[in-house]
């Protein structure tokens, strides 16, 4: 079976400062891996080039065998990559339904200009109703019409899901999903999570720095540090294993 | 010996290009102070340094000042005053990274100032009254120490004066504390005011030696100018950014080495382009304009092709995330109520001003009334850019400038049909629109808004001046016209007619503005400038979008360009059209509101009625019924029209949605209490009933 996700040797570099350094990892399909490792290691940076919001000087990204390191970021996404943000990034002045809209329009790419000028713009009643599946299964369906000014942080980054799932991706990457939620907020976005991917089974990959999300959530991992893979296998083994401990806690580290 | 003199023609072009390269220069550095040190891409530079150069001419001519008091005046003390003003009263209060915000109030400030200071002052731009320098006889005597090129005193002073005041602001830099300050300001002011450092003071400090610096080459650089006028002066704004860009904004030291370079390079093909048109029989036409456009050429060209200042992406202040989110738009929180109440409103004042226009209006009345309407059109080509897909664009002239010359080529040369050709007018501006896009779609704002600056002025100094597009020669004497459209029994030459044809042809272009906000092209436009790195990651290209946006505009600027020139009878490029003309649109439609077709048309009814209206006191004659009883302070300058609308651009920061929209939202919300306080009443009467 062909991996969802496969990088081969990636490597960045900033004004000299190795970012990434030859980081190879794979993503199969419907499988829920994680990337972790500590403030600073990497693991934005490698989102970024798997996205093509970067590039990489060396290695490539494979997405469902297909080397799409030559593509500008909007090719990728058409391919199946959907993301969520770290700092979160919706749409100003529009309402919840008008993100996924948005998203469902592009997918269905019969977005032309001739279109709109003979008023055939608007959305159709089809795209409506599966924006507004997608909004029920988030159990966002009450908050459609809000504009999005109205949305906490954790109803936010539903929204963020929401809108990558529009794009029926093959591979979600999720960057630090839980920061600014507390516990249980990440607790909720979790269980929504894994529901929605089992009922529609595309791939993970969850950068995330919360331990317990990650302990939770995926089932395998890869730890990056200071840019290099350190460890990899199923996620318990490697939360447990000493070297994780050292990248985290510094040598010597106490039990995490 | 061919070599020698050719060595020679070099050196003598660079001496020559020296003293104009060294006040390029002056200004490239207060350019970049002001935006090292406030993040402002102070395109009112040009307005500074006017003011300054016309005080100085001014008190030294009118008022019988000596050169020296009327330098001190201009240069010591307005100068920097000015600066002082403009911090403290508006860029002070804006917020660390609204670089938009801060662009539209800076070409706000550019139209409001001139005008502003010829009202104040009195002063009036005359043909003919040639400036004078620093020193007397600055144009008579020379000096030639090289034996290659004698300089004049002019030149000589504003050489030594740009050395020294260069060498005193590098020394102020590395030596003091406030120069390290200035720096830090930059990066986030509130993160330097955590550190102790009275952000506000330093940025005060550095605007006022920024504005000394453009007075300073105001003074310097006027000599060079035939007359003194305001336009001259913006351009020299692309002067600065083009030498500023070379140092990428951000070094002073190459600033001036760029400014020095132009000087330089525009002398040395001044020098050599004459010997090559001998040859080349093409130049010919053009060849006394190539000169002037060298800056914008060189800044077109470092904004599109060079890599390290394209990534110089708008500054993002680390604590800019605090700022509050912009107020959602009035019309997608109304209630039915209110949007049939509106519906109703509207009806009724277009029917009444209807009636009127087609009973009562006059030849020049109904003449305004289709120049505003007409105007409209064109600024639905704004709304479209600027406010649909949040770039701002100072080229919108030269869109309806290609729109006018299409219809004068086809319709006056070739006899084609008027009506054809608007539309062919309308395609060609939308073709030029999308190519010039495509190098700029994926630049930071603020590059998007230079570089088409850059364009409008190209467009002004070479491309109107080539005989397949302005006319040349035979158009000077003739000027460029453009009939009036037949079709079928329809024609209009009958201006009521007309006015049936420009309202028609609003509708329209109204329509499809509409069209497009709802449809896909405007739902990813909102996206984009919402977001654009969420925009691209659900697989939206920005580059495609803002191409389709930049088109679109393009089309709408040309036709209501074309539907201009055959409403005049003429393309009257310069009145109309010209990069400085044309600035004064953006600032009318931002300040009045360009997301909605209603902004379009409340700025095209400003633009054509607000000065025979209301300046020259008619409304007010209407309203006392008299004509004799209208006070006597009208008619007022139609430069205030300038002035407010320049100054109105300061609430850009607060409503980016403009003043209709503001207004829109205050209105609702004072019917809506009135509608609360009704219901309340029947209520309580229900209760004591």
């Amino acid at each position: 079976m062909t991996a969802v996700l496969d990088t081969r040797g990636v490597t960045k570099t900033f004004a000299g400062v190795q970012a990434l350094s030859d980081v190879s990892l794979l993503v199969e399909p419907g499988e829920r891996v994680g990337l972790i490792g500590p403030n600073g290691a990497g693991k934005t940076t490698f989102f970024n080039c798997v996205l093509g919001v970067l590039r990489a000087e060396r290695g490539q990204v494979l997405l469902d065998g297909e080397d799409v390191s030559a593509l500008p970021v909007h090719e990728r996404a058409r391919r199946g990559i959907g993301r969520t943000f770290q700092r979160i990034e919706l749409f100003g002045e529009s309402t919840v339904r008008d993100h996924l809209l948005i998203a469902e329009r592009v997918r269905r790419g019969d977005g032309r200009l001739w279109r709109d000028l003979l008023g055939r713009g608007r959305p159709s009643a089809d795209e409506v109703a599966a924006c507004d599946r997608v909004l029920e299964q988030l159990g966002l369906a009450e908050l459609a019409e809000e504009p999005i000014e109205h949305l906490s942080l954790g109803q936010g980054r539903l929204v963020e899901v929401g809108r990558a799932l529009m794009t029926r991706p093959r591979l979600l990457l999720l960057d630090e999903p839980s920061s600014g939620l507390d516990r249980r907020e990440t607790a909720d976005l979790a269980a929504t999570l894994r529901a929605v991917q089992q009922a529609q089974g595309f791939a993970i990959l969850l950068v995330e720095h919360d331990v317990e999300l990650v302990a939770n959530f995926t089932s395998r991992s890869y730890v990056l540090d200071f840019g290099t893979l350190i460890a990899e296998g199923p996620t318990d083994e490697v939360l447990a294993s000493s070297l994780v401990r050292e990248a985290y806690l510094g040598p010597g580290g106490g039990p995490g | 010996m061919l070599a020698v003199t050719f060595i020679e023609d070099v050196l003598r072009g660079v001496l020559q290009g020296l003293p104009p390269g060294a006040v390029y220069g002056l200004i490239a550095i207060g350019f970049v102070l002001a935006y090292k040190t406030s993040g402002v891409f102070n395109l009112a530079f040009g307005a500074q340094a006017y003011i300054s150069a016309g005080l100085y001419f001014q008190a030294r001519n009118e008022w019988g000042w000596s050169n020296l008091a009327a330098f001190v005046l201009a240069v010591v003390i307005v100068a920097p005053a000015i600066g002082l003003i403009l911090e403290r009263l508006i860029f002070r209060h804006l917020p660390p990274g609204s670089a938009l915000a801060k662009l539209v109030i800076a070409i706000g400030l550019s139209v409001a100032l001139p005008n502003l200071f010829e009202l104040v002052v009195g002063f009036e731009p005359v043909a003919g009254r040639t400036p004078e320098g620093l020193l007397n006889g600055g144009a008579t005597v020379f000096y030639d120490p090289t034996g290659l090129y004698a300089f004049s005193r002019d030149e000589l002073t504003a050489l030594t004066i740009a050395i020294v005041s260069g060498l005193a602001l590098a020394a102020l830099f590395r030596f003091t504390p406030i120069g390290l300050q200035m720096r830090a300001v930059v990066e986030s002011p509130r993160m330097t005011e955590l550190n102790g450092i009275r952000a506000d003071r330093v940025s005060a400090f550095s605007w006022a030696l920024s504005s000394a610096f453009a007075g300073l080459a105001g003074v310097l650089i006027a000599p060079r100018f035939n007359t003194l006028a305001a336009p001259d002066f913006f351009n020299l704004v692309v002067v600065a950014v083009a030498a500023a860009a070379i140092g990428k904004l951000v070094s002073i030291p190459r600033a001036v080495a760029g400014g020095l370079g132009l000087g330089v390079l525009i002398a040395l093909i001044d020098t050599f382009l004459p010997r090559l048109s001998e040859a080349q029989e093409w130049i010919e036409p053009i060849q006394d304009n190539v000169t002037p456009a060298v800056p914008f050429i060189v800044l077109f060209a470092l904004v599109t092709l060079w890599p390290a200042l394209r990534r110089s992406q708008e500054q993002s202040d680390p604590l800019a995330g605090v700022d509050p989110p912009p107020p959602v738009p009035a019309a997608s929180v109304r209630t039915p109520f209110l949007t049939i109440l509106t519906a109703v409103f509207g009806v009724c004042f277009f029917l009444v001003v209807g009636v009127v226009v087609v009973t009562r209006a006059d030849v020049s009345w109904l003449f305004l009334i289709t120049q505003a309407v007409i105007m409209s059109t064109i600024y639905l080509s704004v709304t479209v850019l600027t406010g649909f897909a949040g770039q701002i664009s100072l080229c919108q002239g030269a869109f309806a400038a290609i729109g006018g010359f299409t219809v004068f080529q086809l319709a006056d040369r070739f006899g084609a049909s008027v009506l054809v050709a608007a539309v062919v007018g309308g395609v060609i501006a939308a073709t030029v629109s999308a190519l010039l896009a495509l190098p700029l779609v994926r630049l930071g704002r603020v590059w998007v808004a230079i570089a088409t600056l850059a364009f409008a002025a190209f467009f002004d100094a070479v491309v109107v001046k080539l005989p397949f597009v302005g006319g040349g020669g035979t158009s000077l004497l003739q000027g460029t016209r453009v009939p009036r459209p037949v079709l079928g029994p329809l024609d209009f030459a009958n201006d009521r007619l007309f006015l049936g044809l420009a309202i028609v042809v609003f509708l329209a272009c109204a329509y499809t503005v509409t069209a497009i906000r709802s449809g896909t092209v405007g739902r990813t436009l909102a996206a984009l400038r919402g977001s654009e790195v969420a925009s691209e990651s659900i697989g939206i290209s920005p580059t495609r979008a803002r191409v389709t946006a930049f088109a679109v505009s393009g089309f709408l600027a040309g036709l209501g360009g074309a539907m201009l020139s055959i409403q005049q009878e003429n393309v009257n490029y310069a009145s109309n059209f010209a990069p400085f003309a044309a600035l004064f649109w953006l600032v009318l439609i931002v300040s009045l509101g360009a997301r909605t077709v209603e902004g379009a048309a409340y700025s095209g009814a400003s633009f054509s009625l607000m000065d025979p209206l209301i300046f020259k006191g008619a409304l007010l004659g209407w309203i006392l019924r008299s004509e004799e009883r209208i006070p006597g302070i009208f008619p007022i300058s139609p430069k205030w029209r300038f002035v407010l609308f320049g100054l109105t651009t300061i609430t850009f920061a607060k409503h980016p949605e403009g003043l209709v929209e503001d207004g829109k939202r205050k209105a609702h919300a004072r019917v809506e209490r009135w509608r609360a306080r009704v219901r309340e009443r029947r209520q309580d009467a229900e209760v004591t009933a």
